[in-house]
């Protein structure tokens, strides 16, 4: 008896155990070390670390270069949950309406086509569309008569952001529109028909059937969203150089980056980690408690 | 069942197989008795991409016990990827560096060999380069690197965009040079002069030369200094004054360009002038349009008090890690890498100036080549290029500042302001 009540025990506990150890060793202790370097100055060259208390917090809040990239993060966030969660459903409920279907395999793959690319292609590739001189957009606003609109994309401090916000949008939407289709796959054909008796026009059915239904997913998807809007990295690395002009596109993620691997103050690099993960803790409460995620 | 049974294990079988065959070349090497060297470099951009293959298959091919695993990225990558690997136990045996601060940071680390006995040892290979070239890897009498390339940084211009104009006589002012592009911009140049202004490194090839122009030398050896930089001079402003005003004539797009690409428009003759690399001689030299230029030294400030016939450059070259598990190994690929005969290849075929004496030839090279190092040994001396020359965190905010003036996003006093604190952060932290 005793022994199947020890093994009724150490059964799960044996089933947790790999997950536990390896989620202790590649997550929580790097998270654990992370605040402890926070309180350190050092260099990523030598050995030598000199502990500093709360100093790089201070310094956290003179830094005008943590303001412009909270900026700019929310800036990322805001347009992506727009875009990619907002429209992303929009698109997905278009290809899933029944008069849409027989296109809807076609625009399917071309709006997911983007996210099996690399996101350091796309940054490259779109490096070429905003060339200011024989770059396609600008050439493009020239061959339709808004050649005034033409500039320096990526060289202006007033659009380098914004450009490169949209090309995440580009490579990501498709994404997002695909969890959506799943989602909304998933909504029994028979509400629809209800609605449709009971004569709800289109828009009225997306709002009242579709959307209370793929809430699990808008939750989900906003998640993934805003926290991705505030570890970006790649594309303001890649399209402007590292956030420029100056720090015009800097991200939270780059300034990180930098301030670890070309400044060479990896203890200030650490304490830049600790806000991103406190404000992808927050969001996550935040959005958990906002739509009551796990009630469903 | 039994089909989902089948498909697991031929699946398992494929992945199984994939993972066996993309093992790391080392562990393959490994397996087939050979020693591997890592090997990490800065050009992966013709022809020194090429360049560079041959020389690790030739290596290779006289040395069957040795397989070097090659890896490159260009420039500002290269300088903050160096640095992870450097802060990491993965430092690459064989390694480029760039020469004077760059060069000290990596040394600070600990884990660059020293190259004292291997000099000591082998005199032929220690009396191969330029004497003057080697300093800049020396710290405290210790040498931790050997140049291969040596540098410097001109203003050129095509010598038919300039006829065009009417221009004849190169500046020997600032002043002068902003007559020469007024005239340019009157006769249809609406830019006479630009730079690849997204590219940090840029900026700061351009903010050495006219800081070490106007400034007396006292003045910037203190502030160079780490535990004495304060960057109060009124002169900083005044540099950085006349760098916008160089930049008001590159036109709107400067801050989005790269210096390659700069570089591209100057050579397909578009452009009138640019402040270029002397190795990149090479690419006028392999283009087809091969635009017929002069250049000149950065002239002087008429109110300057620096020596106005120093030339901006300096010497890269090579470093040893001392972590290295096959340390005789490495020191065979290094010698290959700065051997004579492989430096006479280097100019052939890259067409850039090497340290090497003796490699650089009639044969090997090209006319504006031979100029290029009958320059470099005819100025009064070499000032190191600016990132390379202050603390990183001074360089960026100059960097990343002129940036900022450039695209209208700062002014000049914020700017100054800015790498007066990032110096006083420096200072606190070297004399703590």
């Amino acid at each position: 008896m005793k022994l199947r009540q020890l093994k009724a025990v150490a059964q799960p506990l044996g089933f947790i155990l790999p997950c536990m150890i390896m989620l202790g060793l590649f997550v929580y202790y790097p998270l654990v070390q992370n605040f402890i370097f926070s309180s350190f100055r050092f260099s990523a060259f030598s050995p030598e670390k000199i502990f500093i208390g709360f100093e790089n917090y201070k310094t956290l809040f003179t830094d005008e270069i943590v303001v412009t990239a909270l900026r700019n993060n929310i800036r990322y966030a805001v347009v992506s949950v727009l875009i990619q969660v907002c429209f992303g459903l929009v698109l997905a409920a278009i290809l899933e309406d029944r008069v849409f279907r027989r296109f809807a395999p076609l625009f399917r793959t071309t709006f997911f086509l983007p996210v099996v690319i690399s996101v350091s292609v796309v940054c490259l590739l779109f490096g070429f569309v905003y060339n200011p001189i024989d770059g396609l957009l600008n050439k493009f606003l020239e061959l339709i008569g808004l050649g005034s609109l033409a500039r320096p994309w990526l060289g202006s401090g007033k659009t380098a952001i914004w450009a490169t916000i949209a090309v995440s949008q580009w490579h990501s939407t498709g994404y997002i529109m695909m969890l959506f289709i799943v989602a909304i796959q998933k909504i029994p054909e028979e509400l629809y028909e209800a609605a449709e008796i009971d004569g709800a026009g289109k828009l009225r059915q997306f709002f009242v059937i579709t959307l209370p239904q793929v809430k699990e997913m808008f939750f989900v998807s906003s998640v993934i969203t805003v926290t991705g809007s505030f570890m970006v990295f790649n594309e303001p690395y890649i399209l402007t150089k590292g956030g420029g002009p100056g720090t015009s596109s800097i991200t939270i993620g780059v300034h990180m980056y930098q301030s670890g691997f070309f400044k060479d103050m990896m203890g200030y690099a650490s304490t830049l980690a600790v806000v991103i993960f406190l404000i992808s803790a927050f969001f996550a409460v935040i959005q958990m408690t906002a739509f009551k995620s796990g009630e469903d | 069942m039994f089909k989902k049974i089948v498909a697991i294990t031929i699946m398992m079988a494929v992945l199984v197989s994939f993972a066996a065959a993309t093992g790391s070349s080392e562990q393959q090497a490994a397996a087939s008795g050979k020693t591997t060297i890592r090997f990490f470099h800065r050009w992966p951009m013709e022809p020194r991409f090429s360049y560079f293959n041959q020389i690790v298959a030739e290596f290779e091919a006289r040395n069957p016990d040795i397989k070097i695993e090659m890896d490159s990225v260009e420039n500002d990558a290269y300088k903050e990827k160096i640095r992870v690997l450097i802060s990491s136990n993965d430092v690459p045996d064989v390694f480029v560096s760039w020469s004077d601060s760059f060069a000290f940071n990596l040394v600070k680390s600990g884990k660059v060999r020293t190259l004292n006995d291997m000099l000591e040892k082998d005199k032929a290979f220690a009396n191969s380069f330029i004497k003057s070239q080697i300093g800049p890897f020396t710290f405290g009498g210790i040498t931790y690197g050997i140049p291969l390339t040596i540098d410097g940084k001109v203003l050129v211009y095509n010598k038919a965009l300039w006829t065009q104009a009417g221009i004849t006589k190169e500046p020997k002012t600032f002043d002068e040079l902003l007559v020469i592009l007024d005239t340019l911009k009157t006769k249809g140049h609406a830019v006479p002069i630009l730079e690849g202004l997204s590219n940090a490194w840029a900026i700061s090839h351009y903010q050495g030369t006219m800081l070490q122009r106007y400034l007396p030398a006292a003045v910037l050896a203190r502030d160079y200094a780490e535990a004495t930089g304060e960057f109060t001079h009124p002169g900083y402003k005044v540099v950085l004054e006349r760098f916008q005003k160089l930049v008001d004539y590159m036109g709107p797009n400067a801050t989005s360009l790269t210096h390659t690409e700069v570089r591209n428009q100057f050579i397909a003759g578009k452009l009138p002038m640019m402040y270029m690399q002397l190795a990149e001689f090479a690419y006028i030299q392999a283009s087809a349009t091969k635009p017929d230029f002069g250049y000149f030294n950065f002239p002087a400030f008429s109110d300057g008090q620096g020596d106005p016939g120093l030339l901006t450059g300096a010497p890269e070259g090579f470093m040893m890690s001392n972590t290295s598990k096959n340390p005789e190994a490495a020191e065979r690929f290094f010698k290959f890498l700065l051997s004579k005969e492989n430096a006479y290849k280097f100019v052939k075929d890259v067409g850039a100036p090497v340290a090497v004496l003796g490699a650089v030839t009639n044969e090997n090279s090209y006319p504006a080549l031979m100029d290029a190092i009958t320059l470099i040994n005819n100025v009064s001396g070499s000032a190191p290029w600016f990132d390379n020359a202050v603390n990183i965190k001074v360089a960026d905010a100059f960097m990343r500042g002129s940036q900022a003036v450039a695209s209208k996003d700062k002014t000049v006093d914020q700017v100054v302001a800015d790498i007066q604190a990032a110096a006083k952060v420096v200072k606190s932290e070297a004399t703590k």
